[in-house]
Formats: C-alpha cells, structure tokens, sequence
C-alpha cells in the first residue's frame, strides 16, 4: 500500500513586494505634500453696504497709511508701536470707539496688515480689544465722507 | 575527530515589519496633506494675529506684478483679467454659498490699490469674512 504523503501547503504572502509598493507609495506623497501658510488675519465685512457706515469721521480714529510705511493718526505721524497707547485712553471712555484704517494707494499692502495686526493685537499689549476695526475702500470713502 | 556541524546563519530582513512601519508613514502623509488650490509663489506678508483658514475657501491671489488669480476652494485658481472681474467671481461663489470664506493671498509689497479694488470687489459680493493670508511674524512686537 503506498500512502501518499501529503503535502503541506503554507500560506504566504509576499511581504517583501508590500514593503516596495508602499515606499513607492510614501514617496509619491513626500514629493506631493507641500509645506502652505494656512493661516491669516481675518476680518468681516459690514453686513449692509447699501447703508451710510454709522461711524461719523469727526468720531473715529483715523489711522492713515501712507507710501513708505509712514503712519498718521489722527494727523500725528506715529510709529507702529505707539498707536496701541494712543489708543488705550480713548477706548478706556468708548470701548467701541470706531478706528479707521485708510491706506494710500500707493502704499504697500504689507504695511496695511501691520496696522491690522498691531490693532488685533490690543488684548495682549493694552488689555483691551479694538471692537471697531473699520477698513474702508477707496469707493466707499468717496461715496460716503467726501 | 569530531566534526562539528556548522550552523549556517542566513540573514533575514523582517521584511513584515517594514511594511507595517511604511503602512504607517503613508496613514499619516494621507491625513496630513491638504489639496492646495493655489500654488503661485508669494512673499506674504507677516503678522502676530493668525487664524486657522478653513480649508475649501476660496482664494484670490494677488502679486506683485498685478496678475490675480481665483479659485472657489474647489478647483485649480485660474488668472482672471482684472480687479473688476473678481467682482463677478465673488458673486456666483456667494450665491451658491453665502456663507463662504474668501481668502486674500497677496505679496507684501503690492500697491495697495490693486488690493483695495479686490476688497471692493469682495464687500460688494456681500463677502462676510475675508482672511489676509500672513506667515508668522518672529521676533519682539
């Protein structure tokens, strides 16, 4: 009688072929992913535009931006750094007192977003937040204030 | 005479292993990775104040030669002719969803004209939120 050895089978899966798609598979994502800015300075818009702003220009702050990075506020040149102290008295009688940042068109816009950022900044560096921050456009200021 | 057997070693790779470790590598990069609607270089301006964008939101892109690009979060940005057309953009992508962040990704040393008359061009489109695209600014206030 001849018994037939029966052969045993193992199950294997080729784990070495894995390693290779995957790798392929990370370096397609690693030249893929790029490193992006994903963060900015928000800020809203009025909601109606087809209404006069309420802000009355005698009121406000105004903040003017001009070529060059030269900033006047309230007709006073001022440095960056200054304009939060300027402000801390006025917004300690009017915490919504309106602040109004009006750039030159021929200033960069960079020194637009310092402004901003400076006045964002308001919590950590005077203890009180600009509420009204307003930047209006050229369009607007003509339309309105002028 | 003794004749000893000599183990033969043969080195094995746990070739399981790398596949588990490269598995785990591609679960991360697949998370990680965000499709970037718009990939024009700029020199951003920097800021201290910086918030999360959320992702899908559109992006207007303005540099410092004057070309303006937009995308509505979805799709590829694609150049648009002037300031004025971003007005007509901001609308269709406002009517199909009021609600819709709009992203100003702008160099540093544009005039700001230019980005005043896409400011213009967004409020007019009744924009509720516009974020300036910043890198973060280093360093003593």
């Amino acid at each position: 009688m001849k018994i037939e050895r029966k052969q045993q089978i193992t199950d294997e899966i080729p784990t070495s072929t894995m390693a290779d798609i995957a790798f392929l598979l990370i370096i397609y994502f690693m030249l893929t992913a790029t490193f992006t800015a994903t963060r900015g300075i928000d800020f809203g818009l009025p909601k109606e535009d087809d209404v006069p702003p309420e802000i009355e220009p005698e009121d406000a702050v105004h903040i003017k931006v001009q070529p060059g990075g030269v900033l006047n506020v309230d007709g006073r040149v001022m440095q960056l750094d200054d304009i939060l102290d300027y402000l801390k008295p006025k917004l300690e009688r009017n915490p919504k007192k309106p602040v109004i940042i009006e750039t030159d068109p021929q200033a960069n816009y960079g020194y637009m977003v310092d402004v901003l950022d400076e006045l964002r900044q308001g919590p950590e560096k005077i203890d009180m937040e600009v509420q009204n921050i307003s930047i209006p456009t050229r369009r607007e200021i003509e339309a309105f204030w002028y | 005479m003794k004749l000893h057997a000599t183990q033969k070693f043969t080195p094995v790779i746990p070739t399981a292993t790398m596949a588990d470790i490269a598995f785990l590598l591609i679960i991360f990069f697949m998370l990680t990775i965000t499709f970037e609607v718009d990939k024009t270089r700029v020199a951003l301006p920097q800021s201290f104040i910086r918030t999360e964008i959320p992702k899908k939101a559109a992006y207007v892109t303005v540099t410092n030669s004057g070309l303006i690009k937009v995308s509505d979060g979805e799709e590829m940005s694609s150049p648009v002719p002037g300031a004025e057309d971003v007005l007509s953009f901001a609308s269709a992508v406002v009517a199909s969803d009021p609600q819709k962040e709009f992203v100003i990704k702008a160099d540093d040393d544009v005039p700001y004209d230019l980005v005043d008359k896409v400011i213009d061009a967004l409020k007019q489109a009744k924009v509720e939120v516009i974020y300036l695209l910043s890198e973060q600014e280093s360093g003593a206030g």
